[in-house]
């Protein structure tokens, strides 16, 4: 039944079909896993990998083969992290030590966990999780050791947050909270992987400087998940959405929900965009460091697919009551997109905020800050592609001889359009005369009717004027 | 501003201090520096006129007139001036282009001459960014390497003024005549803010009349508009940065220096053009969002401006709508105000948003006090 809607709704919008087409026929992967020359062990984390991960898999089996395993392991620690993190059946007493020693955990041969929830989605992955320790035993010591440096920090801001009974029951109250939270969950892992790709110097060095670049790379996708998923969240009475953002719209969380409050709820919903919206220019910035075609593609995507996602909820109330993802069409075309170089990725960037410029509304609070903030992103593609070239200007300035003339219309030109435009008409309309008179058309009949039409106006002096030419008309026709 | 030790700017006089922009450097004079005296020359100073506790001091004259300029500077021995006087840019026949020609060259040439002759150290010009389009191409992203249009290609006579009176002040930066006489430009886009008579008046003006619902071109085109303190601040940062230059012994490096060098100011952040309209409309009190307007093609537009040319060509008026106004309100121009972050440490005080809100409220205020 799915199938079939989906056959009918491709079949109505024949681009999407023409878009997931040219993904699956056309797209070749810069690197593919060789499965024939892989181990056991290697085999079973990039099962766990297919298993745990819908956006990342492909991705990640598509790089280069010196990040291939380690950020394949990489994504499978924080999944096992996470996993225990998510379980609500698990005693805080008992989760603290697992979440802050994890990393000690991955370091004992055989060590696996089946004390997971029978709901927990992931929960396998930890029951086989011998098979991850031993291929994290092969990995390069430098690459070894940014795993575990992240895993340590990333446990202990699980446990943290976990303990914070204030963060649980209220949920997020600042903007510096909220952006706290996004690093734990994101801007970590951005430090990570922005330390393997320079380590593997496939990405230039001055992105260990520049942190607030690989900050924002995670915060953004992060920001935009929130945002997105803000009807689930709320079902599952989480809340992400600072206070200090949207009590300036409603004074209690469970308000944003009601029909009545549509309009207010959009204008924070469109205040959480601008917010998310500060960060696609470090992003652009971020990819120019990159210098591998694999990881390019890697990084490049989930930003693509977060800008579409940011246009898709920007001034949508569906988000309110239903979870919206892009369609799988636009995916595919937006994978083509994010796999080619950065000259593209900025075209991307410039569609979606030119369409979220579209859909902003004059009488929502934000709405001059978030034109300045789609013009900020305009602005800076330009700074890396420019347009314009003062010296060609320049020296276009000091030629300007009457050979290059101005491209508008001069007065001269326009008149002699209209004068043609008129020519033609009267040939026209002379033809048609002529070849009616020609047919037997009697134009003296004609004549003599106007004529007599205005003789009768100027008789009926009294009475009602209007009536006699009526009475005329209906009569000749 | 208030805990740091405010910045000293000596003894300074602002030309046209009573007018839109020269009024809020006063203010700005007062609010954010220690001066050993403020000065203003202005053709009226009745309006904008700082009250009297504040010990500013006006001197009414017509800066065409050397010989008294030169008298009222010995009187107030500047070290800084800062030169904001212009006439309003509204009108385009050969009366305006005769004023132009007189305030905007031949009143810069008097008040150069002026500083030259009274030892005055920085003097910072109020120029303009449109001396840089051709009021017909657009400008994307541009910045101060960009050529500044002159003679037949400038289409718009007091850009051309502007123009030459910023040669004349850059070329007067440490010239054999006066080597010691610091000179720089401002060149701000787009001005809005309390006391505007232009930008603001007429697009409240469009909303009065119930003409917000047509839009002409595609609205992806990007505009600068710049708030009036930020402005302002600007060629502060910028006298106070040619008071530097003038106390040290060495000459700055060419990437750093700022005599003799022209700034484009604006607030940073380009919008576009139909989005600023909007804004300014809805802080007007216009309820309307988007969904109203009728969006005219430009080529469609253009047809239409020469059609009204053509009509008030036939009925011997100026014509109210034309063709520049299609282009202009089409039209990309915003520019890159990098060289101002770095050599003057120019940030916008007030953000654009911001700006709207607090020069339509005083817009608004106004009309109520008429009434």
């Amino acid at each position: 039944m799915v199938a079939a809607k989906t056959i009918v709704y491709l079949l109505c919008h024949p681009n999407q079909l023409r878009s997931i087409v040219q993904w699956k026929v056309w797209h070749e992967p810069v690197h593919r896993r060789d499965p024939s020359k892989e181990t056991p062990t290697e085999k079973s984390c990039f099962h766990y990998l297919n298993l745990t991960s819908r956006s990342f898999s492909a991705v990640i089996q598509e790089l280069n083969p010196e990040l291939l395993m380690p950020i394949c392991l990489f994504y499978l620690v924080l999944r096992g992290l996470d996993t225990i993190e998510d379980d609500m059946t698990i005693d805080i007493k008992e989760k603290e030590p697992l979440l802050r020693n994890f990393h000690n955990l991955m370091e004992q041969d055989g060590w696996t966990f089946d004390k997971n929830g029978p709901n927990e989605k992931d929960r396998e992955l930890l029951v086989h999780f011998d098979d991850v320790i031993a291929e994290l035993k092969k990995v390069k010591k430098p690459y070894y050791e940014i795993i575990k440096d992240i895993t340590v920090k990333m446990g202990n801001g699980m446990a943290d947050y976990a303990l914070n009974a204030e963060h649980n029951t209220n949920g997020v109250n600042t903007i510096p909270e909220y952006e706290l939270y996004c690093h734990y969950v994101a801007g970590l892992v951005g430090e990570g992987l922005t330390r393997l790709f320079v380590e593997s110097k496939l990405a230039n060095p001055q992105l260990l400087v520049r942190e607030d670049l690989t900050e924002s790379m995670g915060q953004f996708l992060q920001k935009t998940n929130i945002i997105r998923d803000v009807h689930e969240d709320y079902l599952d009475k989480r809340r992400f959405w600072p206070k200090e953002i949207w009590s300036k719209y409603v004074d209690n969380w469970d308000d944003m929900f009601l029909p009545q409050n549509r309009q207010k709820a959009l204008n924070c919903s469109s205040d959480m965009v601008l917010n998310a919206l500060k960060h696609a220019d470090e992003c652009l910035f971020y990819m120019a460091g990159i210098r591998d075609q694999s990881v390019f593609n890697f990084v490049a995507i989930p930003q693509s697919m977060a800008i579409a996602t940011l246009e898709l909820v920007f001034r949508n109330p569906a988000i309110f009551d239903s979870h919206i993802k892009i369609t799988k069409g636009d995916a595919c075309q937006l994978m083509m997109e994010s796999t080619q170089n950065l000259r593209v990725v900025c075209d991307v960037f410039r569609r979606y905020v030119r369409r979220i410029h579209k859909k902003n509304d004059p009488r929502d609070p934000n709405f001059l800050a978030i034109s300045a903030q789609c013009g900020k992103i305009e602005q800076f593609i330009e700074s890396i592609f420019p347009t314009q070239d003062p010296k060609k200007i320049a020296a276009g300035v000091k030629n300007a001889n009457p050979a290059t003339k101005d491209p508008g219309m001069d007065t001269s030109e326009a008149l002699f359009l209209i004068l043609a435009v008129l020519v033609v008409l009267g040939l026209v309309g002379g033809l048609m005369v002529g070849t009616a008179w020609y047919f037997g058309a009697r134009f003296d009949m004609v004549l003599n009717d106007v004529q007599s039409k205005f003789a009768g106006n100027a008789l009926s002096t009294t009475g009602s004027p209007s009536a006699v030419p009526s009475t005329f008309g209906h009569e000749e026709l | 501003m208030s805990s740091e030790k405010k910045p000293s700017l000596g003894s300074v006089m602002v030309i046209g201090g009573c007018g839109f922009l020269g009024h809020h450097v006063v203010r700005l004079l007062l609010r954010d520096y220690t001066c050993s005296s403020i000065s203003v020359i202005d053709l009226r100073c009745s309006r904008n006129r700082r009250p009297d506790s504040d010990g500013v001091s006006y001197f009414e004259a017509d800066i065409t007139d050397a010989s008294k300029l030169e008298s009222i500077f010995t009187q107030a021995k500047p070290d800084v001036v800062i030169h904001t006087a212009s006439p309003a840019a509204q009108s385009n026949d050969s009366v305006s282009h005769a004023l132009f020609k007189k305030v905007n060259v031949d009143g810069t040439a008097a008040v150069v001459e002026a500083c030259r002759k009274t030892g005055v150290r920085a003097l910072v010009y109020t120029s303009s960014a449109s001396v840089m389009s051709d009021n017909r191409s657009d400008l994307i992203n541009a910045d101060e390497r960009w050529p500044v249009i002159r003679g037949k290609d400038q289409s718009e006579f007091y850009s051309e003024t502007k123009a030459a009176a910023e040669e004349l002040v850059l070329a007067a930066n440490r010239s054999p005549e006066s080597p010691n006489l610091l000179t720089c430009a401002i060149r701000p886009s787009g001005i809005m803010g309390e006391g505007d008579t232009m930008v603001l008046y007429h697009m409240i003006n469009i909303y009065r009349q119930g003409r917000t619902g047509v839009q002409v071109g595609d609205n992806n085109n990007l505009f600068d508009f710049t708030y009036v303190e930020n402005v302002a601040h600007g060629h502060l940062l910028a006298a106070r940065a040619l008071l530097q230059t003038a106390a040290s012994s060495i000459v700055p490096l060419d990437h750093e220096r700022v005599d003799g060098e022209a700034f484009l100011i604006t607030n940073d952040s380009p919008v576009y053009f139909w989005d600023f309209c909007r804004a300014v409309w809805n802080a007007a009190g216009s309820p309307m969002g988007a969904e109203h307007v009728w969006i005219l093609p430009r080529d469609v537009g253009m047809v239409l401006g020469y059609l009204s040319e053509v009509f008030f060509a036939v009925i011997r008026k100026p014509p109210t709508f034309n063709r520049q106004r299609i282009i202009y309100s089409c039209m990309t121009r915003y520019y890159d105000i990098t060289k101002a972050k770095k050599r003057l440490g120019y940030k916008p005080l007030v953000a654009l948003d911001e700006g709207v809100r607090r020069s339509v409220a005083w817009f608004l205020e106004q009309e109520k006090e008429k009434k």
